[in-house]
C-alpha cells in the first residue's frame, strides 16, 4: 500500500485536543477521584463515598437536588409548550410579525445577571411594579422571592421569560420546512384549525421539538446565574439547586463535597438526557 | 516518445478492486481518451495518474519520470473538473494566477501570464468577474486557463463537458479539439459519450469493469471491436448482437451486425420481420424490426425510404460487414 | 392580511408590551432617576432627568472599574472567539474531510462538551498547576474550551457543503495544506463565521459563571462580575445599579440589530435536523 501525505493533515485538531483535553477532560475525569477526597486545593484525604453519603443525608442536599430537577423539567415544558404555540402566532401572517419576533427573541440575548437584578426588583414584596399593580386593582401580591414556597416558582417563571424566545425562534424555523401541502390536503380533508395544529404542526415539527427540549433540559439542570442573582437560593435553602450547592460549598472550601455535587449533576444530565435521546430516535424509526 | 506510461495499475478501495492490472502507454502529443460505462474506473484511473489518488500497486511514469509517489502538483499534470472547480471567493485573474501565487512568482510575470493566458481563451473581458458571473462555457474556460497556465505536460479532463448544453458542448469540442492541435500537449479525456470519443481522439481506451477492454484509434474500434462489449460500445445506434443459436448458425458466441450494415428491402432478404416502430432523424431512418427468433434487429436506412408501421420487410447484411465473436 | 391577522396582531404587541418591553422600560427609567426617586422602585416618569450624571458616577465608581471590566471582558471574548473560529473551522475540516475511526471519538467529546457541565473546582486546580488561575489567559482558554463543540458542529456542517473538488483543484495548483485551508477553505466560510463570531461573542460576553470561579479579585473583573458585585454596593442606589444593567444589555442590542440574520441561523443551527 503506497502511502502519501493527506492534505487534511490530524495536526490541524491538535490546538483545539489540547484546549479542550487540559482544560475539560482532565477536569471531569480528576472530578471522579477528588469527589471521593476531603480536600482542600493542596491536600486530599481519601474518604470513599462520604461526599455522597453527605447529599442523600443533608436534608438541603437533598433539597437541591429536587428543585434542580423541578427547575429544569417546569422550564423545559414550559419553554417547549409556549415556544409551539407562540411560534404559530409568529408564523401566521399577523400584524407587526417581524417586530414582535424581535421582542420576543431580545431577552435571550441579554445579561442573566441584569435581568435577575431586574426582576428581583420588580417583585419586590411591598415596593415592586408587579405587586403595586396587583394592589392597585384589590389583589395581594404574594411575596415572589421572600416567600419559602414561592421563590423557586418566581425563578422559573422569569427563566421562562428570558428563555422561551430561544423555543420559539427554533420553532419558527422548524414551521418553516413544514410544506404548506399537508394543511391544504388537511383542508381539503375537512379539519379544523385545532385538528390541523395537534395532527399535522405537532407531529411534522417534531425535529425541533427534539432540539428544544434537550437544549433546554441541559440548560435547566445547569441552570445558576439567574437564581443566584435573584436569591442565591433562598430564603434558606428553599431555592436552591445543585449548581448554586456547589459554588456555595466552593466558598466554603468544602471542595470535596463541592465535586462529588458535580459529579451528581453530571450523572443526573446523562440519566436524563441519553434515555431521551434514545427514545426520541426510536421514535423517529416508527414514523 | 511516450508521455504516460501506466505498468500494472491497481487500485483497491477497502476489499473492493476498482483498477484491475491496468498497463497502457500514451504517446507524446496524443489525445487519448478513456470510455465506458458508469462506475468502470474511468475517473479513479485519471485520478491516480492526477495523485489525488494513491495506487494500491504499479508505477506510473510521465515524461520519463517515475510519478508513482509524487505530489499531485509535482506531476507536471493539470487538471480540468467537471464540476469546473473554479475557487468561487477568486475573480477569474486570481483563479488562473492562482498556483503562479502559491509558488511565490513575482506579481508583473504572474499578471502578463495570465493576461497572455486569458487573450488566448478569449477571457480578457471577464478578468475581474467572480465564477459565479459566468455562463457555464466561459467558467469551463476559465478552468482550461488555469490548466494551461501551468504548462503541464500532460492535461488530464474528467468529463469537462458534461454539465453543458447539447449546442455548447458541439463547440466546446471543436475548441478542444484546436487547443490540442496548437498546444501539442498530451492530453488524458473521461468521457462516457462515445460521440466525444469518436470525433477528439487519437488514441481510445475502453475499460470494463476496471479492466482495459480494447486500446486503438476510433476508426479501428469501430471496424475491428474485439469484444462485443467494444462492438456495443461504439458506434449509434448499438451494433445488433445476437448469441444463442443464431450465433451459432453463425459458427460463433456471438453474432454482430451494425445497423448502418443492414439493407433493407420489401422483396427478399435473409430475415423477414415486422416494423415495429420507426425514427425519423431527417438525413436517416432507424426502423425497428420484430423477429421471431433475433427478437429485434435494429437498422439504418437513408431519411426518405417509405416504411410504415406494421409493414413486413426484409433485412441483409452487407458481406464483409458481419462482426464474429469467440 | 386580513382583518382577524390585524386584530390578533394588536392584541399581541399590546401583551407583549407588557410582558417583554415593560421591564426594560423600567431598566431605562430607573437608570435615569435620582437617588430616591429610584429606590422607590415604582414604574413612573422620572422627577428629573439624570442621564449623564448617573453615567459618569457609574464609570467612576471604585476608581473606573466598570472600564477596566469593559477592557477586560473586550479582551477574552475577542481572543476567544478568535481562537474558536480557527480552532473550529481546523477541526470542523478535519472531522468532514478525512474520515477515520477516530472521528467517532471526536464526535463522542463533541457531545460530552454540550452536555457535561465543567467540573469546576478540579479546573481550578488545573489552573493553578499551569499558573493559569486568575488571569485573563486562563478565561480566554477556558472560553475555548467550552465553546469548542458548537463552533466544530457549526463549522463541520457548513464545510460539508463546499465541494472537495475545490481542495484537489488546489493541490493540483500545488498548495500546501495550510494553503488550502487559509487561502481556498476559510475565505469560503464567511457565513458561518460570522455566525459563530456573533453568537459566541455574546454568550462569552454575557457569562457570569465562569468568571466567577475563574477570575475572582479585583484586577481582572469582567462586565458581568462588576454587575454582580454593584448589586451588593449599591443596594440604595438603584438608579446606578440599573444605568450598569443598561450599558450592560446595550453591547448586545447592538449587535442584534446589525447581525439579526446571523444569530437567528447559529440558534437555529440543528433545529431542522434534532
Ligand atoms: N472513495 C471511494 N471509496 C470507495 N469506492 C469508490 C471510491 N471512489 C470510487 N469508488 C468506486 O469505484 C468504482 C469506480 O468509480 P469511478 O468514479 O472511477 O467510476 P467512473 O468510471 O468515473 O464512473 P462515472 O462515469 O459514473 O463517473 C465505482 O464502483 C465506485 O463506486
Ligand atoms: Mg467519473
Amino acid at each position: 500500500m503506497v502511502t502519501q501525505k493527506s492534505p487534511y493533515p490530524y495536526w490541524f485538531v491538535l490546538p483545539a485536543a489540547i484546549v479542550f483535553t487540559v482544560l475539560f477532560l482532565v477536569p471531569t475525569f480528576a472530578s471522579f477521584w477528588f469527589s471521593l477526597t476531603r480536600w482542600d486545593l493542596f491536600s486530599t484525604q481519601f474518604i470513599g463515598l462520604e461526599n455522597y453519603a453527605q447529599f442523600l443525608r443533608e436534608p438541603f442536599l437533598i433539597q437541591g437536588t429536587i428543585n434542580t430537577l423541578i427547575f429544569a423539567f417546569a422550564t423545559s415544558a414550559t419553554k417547549t409548550v409556549i415556544g409551539l404555540l407562540l411560534a404559530v402566532l409568529l408564523t401566521s401572517g399577523i400584524w407587526a410579525q417581524g417586530f414582535l419576533r424581535t421582542v420576543v427573541f431580545f431577552p435571550v440575548l441579554v445579561s442573566t445577571i441584569g435581568i435577575g437584578i431586574t426582576f428581583a426588583a420588580l417583585m419586590h414584596p411591598t415596593n415592586g411594579v408587579i405587586n403595586v399593580a396587583l394592589a392597585s386593582i384589590g389583589l395581594p401580591g404574594p411575596g415572589w422571592l421572600t416567600d419559602p414556597v414561592l421563590a423557586l416558582y418566581s425563578v422559573i417563571i422569569v427563566d421562562l421569560w428570558k428563555g422561551v424566545g430561544l423555543a420559539t425562534l427554533i420553532y419558527i424555523a422548524g414551521l418553516a420546512t413544514i410544506s404548506q401541502d399537508y394543511y391544504e390536503a388537511a383542508r381539503m380533508d375537512g379539519a379544523t384549525r385545532t385538528q390541523m395544529f395537534f395532527r399535522v404542526t405537532v407531529p411534522l415539527v417534531r425535529p425541533a421539538t427534539v432540539t428544544v427540549v434537550t437544549l433546554s433540559l441541559i440548560g435547566g439542570l445547569r441552570s445558576f446565574d439567574l437564581i443566584w442573582a435573584m436569591t442565591r437560593g433562598g430564603p434558606g435553602f428553599s431555592s436552591d439547586v445543585l449548581a448554586s450547592v456547589i459554588y456555595k460549598q466552593y466558598q466554603a472550601g468544602f471542595y470535596g463535597l463541592s465535586t462529588a455535587g458535580n459529579v451528581i449533576l453530571f450523572a443526573l444530565i446523562g440519566l436524563i438526557i441519553l434515555p431521551l435521546t434514545v427514545w426520541f430516535n426510536r421514535r423517529e424509526v416508527d414514523l | 516518445m511516450t508521455s504516460v506510461v501506466l505498468k500494472d495499475i491497481r487500485k483497491s478501495f477497502g476489499s473492493l478492486e476498482v483498477i484491475k492490472a491496468i498497463d497502457l502507454e500514451v504517446e507524446k502529443g496524443e489525445f487519448c481518451v478513456f470510455v465506458g460505462p458508469s462506475g468502470c474506473g474511468k475517473s479513479t484511473l485519471l485520478r491516480m495518474i492526477s495523485g489525488l489518488e494513491t495506487s494500491t500497486s504499479g508505477q506510473i511514469v510521465i515524461d520519463g519520470e517515475d510519478v508513482t509517489h509524487a505530489e499531485p502538483s509535482k506531476r507536471g499534470i493539470a487538471m480540468v473538473f467537471q464540476s469546473y472547480a473554479l475557487y468561487p471567493h477568486l475573480t477569474v485573474r486570481e483563479n488562473i494566477g492562482f498556483g503562479l501565487s502559491l509558488a511565490g512568482r513575482p506579481k508583473s510575470e504572474i499578471a502578463t501570464k495570465v493576461e497572455k493566458t486569458a487573450e488566448s481563451l478569449q477571457l480578457a473581458h471577464l478578468l475581474d468577474r467572480k465564477p459565479k458571473a459566468l455562463s457555464g462555457g466561459q467558467r469551463q474556460r476559465v478552468a482550461i486557463g488555469r490548466a494551461i497556465i501551468r504548462n503541464p505536460k500532460v492535461f488530464l479532463f474528467d468529463e469537462p463537458l458534461s454539465n453543458l448544453d447539447a449546442a455548447l458542448r458541439s463547440q466546446m469540442r471543436m475548441e478542444l479539439t484546436d487547443l490540442h492541435a496548437k498546444l501539442g500537449a498530451t492530453m488524458i479525456y473521461v468521457t462516457h459519450d462515445q460521440v466525444e470519443a469518436m470525433t477528439m481522439a487519437n488514441k481510445i481506451v475502453v475499460l470494463n469493469a476496471g479492466r482495459i477492454e480494447q486500446v486503438g484509434s476510433p476508426m479501428e474500434l469501430y471496424n475491428n471491436p474485439v469484444s462485443p462489449f467494444v462492438a456495443g460500445f461504439i458506434g449509434s445506434p448499438k451494433m445488433n448482437l445476437y448469441e444463442g443459436e443464431v450465433a451459432a448458425a453463425e459458427r460463433c458466441g456471438t453474432y454482430g451486425i451494425r445497423p448502418e450494415h443492414l439493407i433493407l428491402s420489401k422483396s427478399g432478404g435473409k430475415w423477414r420481420g415486422q416494423v415495429r416502430h420507426i425514427e425519423r432523424l431527417g438525413a436517416d431512418t432507424v426502423v425497428y424490426l420484430d423477429h421471431p427468433e433475433l427478437k429485434q434487429i435494429v437498422a439504418r436506412a437513408p431519411g426518405d425510404f417509405e416504411v410504415a408501421s406494421g409493414d413486413e420487410i426484409y433485412a441483409m447484411p452487407m458481406s464483409g460487414k458481419e462482426h464474429r465473436f469467440g | 392580511m386580513t382583518r382577524r391577522q390585524l386584530y390578533t396582531g394588536i392584541v399581541s404587541l399590546a401583551l407583549a408590551s407588557v410582558i417583554f418591553i415593560l421591564p426594560f422600560v423600567f431598566i431605562f427609567l430607573t437608570a435615569v432617576k435620582s437617588k430616591q426617586d429610584a429606590s422607590r422602585l415604582i414604574f413612573s416618569w422620572p422627577v428629573e432627568w439624570q442621564f449623564w450624571e448617573n453615567f459618569l458616577q457609574v464609570l467612576q465608581t471604585r476608581n473606573y472599574l466598570l472600564l477596566l471590566a469593559y477592557f477586560n471582558s473586550t479582551v477574552i471574548t475577542v481572543f476567544a472567539v478568535t481562537l474558536l473560529v480557527l480552532f473550529g473551522a481546523m477541526v470542523g475540516y478535519v472531522l468532514q474531510r478525512r474520515p477515520s475511526p477516530w472521528n467517532k471519538v471526536i464526535y463522542g467529546f463533541v457531545l460530552a462538551g454540550l452536555m457535561i457541565p465543567p467540573a469546576v473546582v478540579p479546573t481550578i486546580w488545573v489552573l493553578q498547576s499551569i499558573g493559569l488561575f486568575k488571569t485573563i489567559t486562563g478565561m480566554i482558554f477556558i472560553q475555548v474550551a467550552y465553546g469548542l463543540a458548537f463552533s466544530v458542529l457549526l463549522f463541520r456542517s457548513f464545510i460539508a457543503t463546499i465541494p472537495r473538488d475545490l481542495d484537489e483543484a488546489a493541490l493540483i495548483d500545488g498548495a500546501t495544506p495550510l494553503q488550502i485551508f487559509f487561502r481556498v477553505i476559510l475565505p469560503l466560510l464567511k457565513p458561518v463565521t460570522v455566525t459563530v463570531i456573533v453568537v459566541q461573542s455574546i454568550s462569552i460576553f454575557n457569562d457570569f459563571t465562569n468568571p466567577l470561579y475563574y477570575l475572582p479579585g479585583r484586577e481582572n473583573v469582567t462586565v458581568q462580575l462588576t454587575l454582580y458585585n454593584f448589586q451588593g454596593q449599591f443596594q440604595t442606589q438603584f438608579n446606578l445599579l440599573f444605568m450598569n444593567i443598561l450599558l450592560v444589555t446595550i453591547p448586545p442590542l447592538i449587535i442584534y440589530i446589525f447581525f439579526n440574520r446571523q444569530i437567528v441561523a447559529g440558534m437555529t443551527a440543528g433545529a431542522v435536523k434534532g
